[in-house]
């Protein structure tokens, strides 16, 4: 079920479904797809959030909001604005930058988190790109880098109405106000990460050549008791290019959590 | 009609990599530029400004990076020079992209000093930028506008406050104390010019009372001059061509083969100079969501074309001659044939006060540029001034203000 609630100003569109145990899904840049197994399989057993952040789908972007911290906030007084309790946090790409900022901040409403081929630290040198230039480089070879099958993640656009591309339009123009410099990361936020109190389990899709498996080894570094785990045949989005084991994963996880 | 000679200063001998490799601009390595070479080319270009001095045409330069179709790097650099080898040019910087630059206060002084030097021959110029910009300057795509618009207003207090010291705490820029020396010699500021190419920049240049440009298509041009006469209306007065700027090759021979000679190979920097590679051709927010969702709705092998006057479209990296001057992209051939078709070209856009004559694109040798700019300097230049006298008077910036 989608729906809109105000939180800090902001109305924040959401997509909701399922019952149990709360789970907050936060997509990565490229945004909530049309069609998302991968919340239909968690929704069988948890009580799937999912919003659309501020800028992407139909949440509106305040023109004050200019950094990752404005989201972390924003999530974290949707949290309490839903009453949730022992939530799972999963964050995937740049939703899992935004589940890290929100999780060194504050976990009181929170169980554990789960980091998929998150963006969001610096661990190589000042030369070292840890981040592809997903916006220097041309379609096929961003599809290349970021999919094990790129034709799993192929999108006609010239097929969709234009509701829905403006909709892209204004995501792809949000992921640069909140991403682009630094590139896709907060210099401080490594430095924070010990501050994570709550489970941890940190993702990487076994194909993914937008961030390495050492960059997700890293943040495991960081986060003491965190655990690491891969998904084959996948790249950088393994929730949408192999839904049913991503949602295996995860809820193993959540479930001894 | 004022004429201003410009050049980017092409680096053409590194063409045909960058045609090769499918881009002329951001990532064409450095390795395909000579340094003597290059010492040859400045100092030639910066001699046919110097021309343009003795010929009564004013200047024009521009900036860009990380490319080989234009040398020049610091619009200020080009024009410091350019400022002490010419005594009555005006001096056009179009310009600065404030939206890229880190310093707003810094572009104040050098507009100041640049003003100051002329003895107040400058005309400032502040511009977004080209999308491909956006890479070498790694500036925020998504907030470029807002960037653009609080750089502008901090340029203009700068420079135009002269009583001490004064705060600004904006969204983007942070000064505890701007107090600017020198102070430029025109009150308040040297006239301002905004580039653009639609209805909007139109309606917003109006606003401010500022000279908008434009460049490539009478068609695209057309709209936003219209729509800058119409906001201007709105606000009480009455714009004038003198608001009204055009950017063409021009190409003028003894004859009429010979001046299309000219244009042709001056016209190799429009061909090239959309030889862009695919991702900085547009980076998000830099351009409206409307226009977005066009171009995802047109596929991907969709890429940037203008319409002729017929409605035909014209691929700028392919077109001849003759395409271009249907675009009016180009005007071409005697001193009259040229005349007459930028005066027709003024007549159909209801009245360009400016031409930003584009007299060097490349290839073109120094004897033929040479030539070029002397030829329109005395024999077009000074008619296209007098059709200038016929249209009305426009009132002056204040007027918006």
């Amino acid at each position: 079920m989608t729906r809109t609630i105000a939180v800090a100003g902001i109305s924040l569109e959401l997509e909701e479904l399922g019952s149990g145990r709360p789970l907050l899904f936060l997509h990565p840049g490229e945004g909530l797809q049309p069609r998302r197994p991968w919340l239909d399989l968690l929704a069988r057993r948890y009580r799937v959030i999912a919003p659309h952040h501020p800028g992407w789908g139909n949440s509106t972007l305040p023109r004050w909001f200019g950094s990752v911290d404005d989201l972390a906030y924003l999530y974290l007084d949707l949290a309490d604005t839903l009453d949730l309790s022992n939530a799972a946090l999963v964050g995937v790409d740049f939703g899992g930058w935004i589940a890290a900022e929100m999780a060194v901040r504050a976990t009181p409403d929170f169980g554990c988190v789960v980091l998929a081929d998150p963006l969001g630290i610096k661990v190589g040198g000042v030369m070292d790109r840890d981040i592809a230039d997903m916006h220097a480089m041309p379609r096929d070879e961003y599809m290349r880098l970021a999919w094990a099958d790129p034709v799993r993640g192929e999108i006609d656009y010239t097929q969709l109405p234009e509701t829905e591309l403006a909709a892209i339009a204004r995501g792809r123009e949000a992921f640069a106000l909140f991403g682009w410099k630094p590139y896709m990361h907060n210099p401080r936020l490594k430095h924070w990460l010990h501050r994570i109190d709550v489970p941890a389990l940190v993702l990487w899709g076994e194909r993914d050549g937008i961030i390495s498996s050492e960059y997700c080894q890293a943040w495991c570094g960081e986060i003491a008791g965190s655990r690491y785990a891969t998904i084959a045949d996948a790249g950088h989005f393994p929730h949408w290019e192999q839904p049913e084991t991503f949602a295996e994963t995860v809820s193993r996880f959540i479930d001894t959590h | 009609m004022r004429c201003w000679y410009f050049s980017e200063m092409a680096y053409h001998p590194a063409w045909e990599a960058g045609l090769a490799r499918g881009t002329l601009r951001v990532v064409l390595p450095s390795s395909n530029f000579d340094p003597p070479t290059a010492h040859g080319l400045l100092h030639r270009y910066l001699d046919e400004f110097a021309l343009c001095d003795d010929v009564g045409l004013d200047i024009m330069v521009n900036e860009h990076h990380s490319t080989a179709t234009c040398m020049t790097i610091s619009v200020p650099m080009a024009l410091s020079i350019i400022a002490r080898e010419t005594k009555k040019a005006r001096l056009l910087s179009l310009g600065s992209p404030i939206a890229n630059r880190p310093d707003p206060v810094r572009v104040a002084e050098e507009m100041a000093w640049l003003d100051v030097l002329s003895g107040g021959r400058l005309e400032m110029g502040l511009v977004k930028g080209a999308p491909y910009e956006i890479q070498p300057a790694n500036s925020n795509p998504a907030t470029l506008m807002r960037r653009y618009w609080e750089a502008h207003d901090l340029i203009i207090k700068a420079m135009s406050t002269h009583d001490g010291p004064f705060n600004w705490e904006g969204e983007f820029f942070q000064y505890r104390s701007v107090n600017i020396w020198p102070k430029p010699v025109q009150k308040p500021t040297p006239p301002i010019w905004m580039t653009g190419m639609s209805v909007d920049t139109g309606k917003l240049a109006a606003e401010r009372g500022h000279v908008v440009g434009t460049l490539l298509s009478g068609g695209t041009a057309k709209p936003m001059y219209d729509a800058y006469r119409a906001r201007a209306r709105e606000l009480g007065w009455e714009a004038g061509p003198d608001r009204m700027a055009y950017a063409a090759v021009v190409g003028v021979g003894a004859t009429r083969e010979e001046g299309l000679r000219r244009a042709d190979q001056i016209a190799d920097y429009v061909r090239t100079a959309p030889v862009v590679a695919e991702p900085f051709t547009n980076p998000p927010g830099y351009n409206s969501i409307g226009a977005n969702v066009a171009i995802m709705k047109a596929g991907p092998r969709a890429h940037r074309i203008v319409k002729d006057r017929q409605g035909n479209p014209i691929d700028h990296r392919k077109a001849t001659v003759q395409q271009f001057m249907d675009t009016d992209t180009v005007f071409a051939g005697t001193p009259d044939d040229v005349f007459g078709q930028i005066r027709d070209f003024s007549a159909r856009m209801g009245g360009v006060g400016h031409l930003l004559f584009f007299g060097q694109g490349g290839f073109l040798d120094h004897k033929d540029t040479a030539e070029n700019i002397r030829l329109f300097g005395r024999e077009v230049a000074p008619r296209l001034k007098e059709l200038e006298a016929a249209a009305p008077a426009a009132p002056g910036v204040a007027a918006a203000e």
